[in-house]
């Protein structure tokens, strides 16, 4: 055993922080200048796709120089790609689009001109995803599908220009096998967008609904019915992806800042044992999860599975979120409570109330944390299935 | 020992929950804190008419004479219905200040009014560098004369816009969180020299950052002792946690009882969620947390009436125990809604909301727990 990286691999660790330190704007300008930011990732040899193989254009990065990527892209304030085009779509057309869909699509979710949502929850179907009810029927002379049915909590809808979306066609044998993946724009009359307004008081989430939205044969992705087994790779992607632990690193740290600047007595709120115990409770879990993140990673390095360890990632990850947001609640005092535009407080407290409201989620969607523990009892601990 | 309601307080929670049902679901009162000033003045008129505003002040002077526990009733079905009218502040609060230490002309003056419903009152006790002490004071009043000059912010100043008085905590002598040095003053909301930043709060509420400049105010405005304030506080303190802890157990109950509801109807994997053991057993939980809540907070209300260092430990258990279990069956109830739990079109959401703001009003559950352990 080897606890630090190969030669190469720093190498590439110090070629990424210094692309970083070059290029990343500061300040305001993280969001005025996201083009150019993305404009330099691109031209440092596909770094703008990281998930994305050579022959697409990625860089075709190894486990571990993606590790190393993404570790140092988590460490600071890297303008965030909206996931659903370049980390969730793309995979799914890489592997299993024809070549006609990937040249059509592929460009435009990659220079961000095409926004795409992902169409997968509806109401009778969030943690039992596979009980999913839009309909999508082939005409009879098989030229197009006509769908129909309602998709929730579709994050963007708003502004997408297209949805994929799983569909059901067929309702014969297990609920898995009668699903279909469809690609459809959303400026099809047919549908309507309707707001959900969450906790946070943000709109991000919508209703989308689908009358009569004729969808050409060309806009399905692989075969009928093999819909589900597409999109289930796509969600472990994004269950390990959901762990955030760089984040989380910076987020804490971040954290023990806004307690330092809490006055209590005569010291801080980090003086406080109560609080400062929990901050190094999360400190420690923190460590323990990114080391279990580099054993998965050396796992498939030596080209092996993830292990039955990696399913406890986002698990234990949106956790940890979860409560990092509540030390900045704790953190924020008083000032929990004032809401809306005005500018009131501390600094640090700003922003506390409406991040620890929008973390509730993280247990929530891809997968409640309940579903994922019966996923892990039956797939990785072998206890079969529960009720 | 006897646990049980008289006769009275029973009708007390009988008249609460018909106002409740007849006139305050949901929907009613995401109207309400819709409006302005984010109360219904007519609701108020009719609790000044039911004799609720009257409750907790003394008979002689002009109230019913209720104790703890009678607030603790009502206001546990203020919890239920998510009741934004500023009772805490006027009642409670401002209330308890003049019951306990105001002179016979304060009382004369302003306790018929908030008793007939036409005034509402507030008190402005938290600075930006205070967190949860309340006798960190940067607010200051120096005697110039007859009378004082008040300078200084409070925050987070529950309904100042809808105050015609405001209770205000300043500093007389002292250092910046002595104990001692502490004086309250009574002061026209109205007064030259305040200004107010108004703002919603998360929990539906109003709230503003209230600045005082130059406010010259004679002496009769001092309620209590000059230098004497930090009694008063901590009485004002007591009450006002027994209130918040009473409304955050009514909300506990509709989070876990709605939960169970919603488990019940809501279909996954073929079966009701309510069918998981796991969904079982974590509502199980959530009842014993409300549980636990509320029988301290029986507890706490029944022993207010000693000056006991245990009435005071306890309260500081409550307060704890309230934020922390408040919590959990907050967590949980948006947890086990999953999606639908994040949206606010139930309403989990708003006491979600609710729970957690109390948690941050007169000390959290650290601040408390330290107290207890004291």
């Amino acid at each position: 055993m080897d606890i630090e990286f190969s030669q190469e691999d720093l190498e590439f660790q110090r070629e990424v922080v210094e692309f970083i330190e070059k290029n990343l704007p500061t300040g305001m300008d993280v969001w005025t200048k996201r083009t150019e930011w993305f404009e330099a990732l691109r031209e440092q040899g596909g770094w703008d796709v990281p998930k994305w193989p050579a022959e697409f254009g990625g860089p075709g990065f190894t486990p571990t120089q993606r590790y190393i990527f993404d570790m140092e892209m988590g460490r600071r304030d890297t303008p965030p790609i909206i996931p659903f085009g370049v980390g969730m779509l793309a995979p799914i057309l890489i592997n299993y689009g024809t070549k006609e869909q990937q040249d059509r699509f592929l460009p435009g979710i990659r220079d961000g001109s095409v926004f795409w949502c992902q169409g997968y929850s509806e109401p009778g179907a969030g943690s039992d995803l596979a009980n999913l009810q839009t309909s999508a029927v082939l005409s009879e002379d098989g030229t197009h599908y006509t769908v129909n049915g309602q998709k929730t909590w579709t994050s963007i809808a708003h502004i997408a220009n297209w949805i994929f979306c799983l569909t059901r066609t067929s309702r014969d044998g297990p609920k898995q096998e009668g699903i279909t993946f469809l690609l459809i724009p959303m400026d099809d009359p047919g549908i309507r967008v309707e707001p959900i307004i969450t906790l946070g008081g943000a709109h991000s989430v919508n209703n989308v609904f689908f009358t009569d939205v004729q969808v050409p044969l060309e806009n399905r992705v692989g075969e009928e019915g093999k819909g589900w087994t597409y999109a289930k790779g796509l969600l472990i992607h994004e269950r390990t992806g959901l762990a955030g632990i760089q984040n989380s690193v910076m987020a804490l740290d971040k954290a023990k800042q806004a307690a330092r600047n809490v006055k209590v007595g005569n010291g801080t709120l980090m003086d406080v044992p109560t609080f400062k115990n929990r901050v190094g409770e999360l400190e420690v879990e923190l460590l323990a999860l990114e080391f279990t993140e580099l054993r998965t990673l050396a796992s498939v390095s030596a080209g092996g599975d993830p292990g039955p360890e990696s399913s406890i990632m986002k698990l234990k990850g949106t956790e940890i979120q979860q409560r990092i947001t509540q030390l900045n609640l704790e953190a924020s005092g008083i000032y929990t409570a004032p809401w809306g535009s005005q500018a009131v407080g501390p600094e640090f407290a700003r922003g506390a109330t409406s991040a620890y409201l929008s973390a509730r989620a993280f247990t929530i969607y891809g997968g409640a944390s309940e579903v994922q523990k019966d996923v892990i009892a039956k797939n990785v601990l072998d206890l079969g299935s529960s009720r | 020992m006897d646990l049980s309601y008289t006769e009275e307080q029973l009708l007390l929670r009988d008249s609460v929950q018909k106002f409740i049902s007849d006139k305050y679901d949901i929907s009613e009162r995401n109207k309400i804190t819709a409006t302005e000033e984010g109360f219904s003045r007519e609701n108020w008129q009719l609790f000044a008419e039911l004799g609720w505003l009257a409750l907790p002040f003394k008979e002689e002077d002009g109230g019913i004479g209720g104790t703890p526990v009678d607030t603790m009733i009502l206001m546990e079905e203020f919890g239920k219905g998510l009741v934004v009218e500023p009772y805490l502040q006027t009642v409670i609060m401002v209330g308890t200040a003049l019951s306990e230490a105001g002179s016979a002309e304060q009382k004369a003056e302003v306790i018929p009014s908030i008793i007939d419903g036409s005034l509402i009152a507030t008190f402005a006790y938290a600075e930006e560098s205070a967190y949860h002490d309340l006798n960190y004071i940067a607010t200051s009043a120096t005697r110039d004369g007859d009378s004082f000059l008040i300078n200084g912010t409070k925050s987070v100043v529950s309904n100042a816009q809808s105050a015609e008085k405001i209770l205000v905590t300043a500093r007389t002598s002292g250092n910046i969180d002595d104990g001692d040095g502490i004086t309250l003053f009574l002061v026209d909301a109205n007064h030259e020299g305040i200004s107010r930043e108004d703002y919603p709060t998360v929990d539906g509420l109003r709230a503003s950052e209230v600045t005082f400049t130059d406010i010259r105010v004679p002496a009769t405005a001092v309620v209590g002792d000059i230098d004497g304030g930090a009694a008063i506080i901590e009485k004002i303190a007591r009450r006002a946690i027994l209130a918040l802890s009473a409304e955050s157990v009514g909300g506990m109950e509709i989070l876990y009882t709605d939960t169970i509801e919603y488990t019940k109807e809501r279909v996954q994997f073929d079966h009701p969620l309510s069918d998981f053991q796991v969904l079982k057993h974590r509502m199980t939980e959530m009842f014993m947390e409300y549980s636990l809540a509320k029988s301290l907070c029986m507890k706490a209300a029944m022993l207010d009436t000693q000056d006991s260092d245990e009435a005071s430990r306890t309260i500081h258990a409550l307060k704890y125990l309230v934020g922390k279990n408040g919590r959990f069956v907050s967590q949980n109830a948006v947890q086990l809604h999953g999606g639908m739990g994040m949206t606010e079109e139930l309403r989990i959401a708003h006491y979600f909301k609710r729970l957690m703001v109390i948690d941050s009003q007169f000390g959290n559950t650290d601040h408390h727990l330290a107290r207890f352990v004291a």
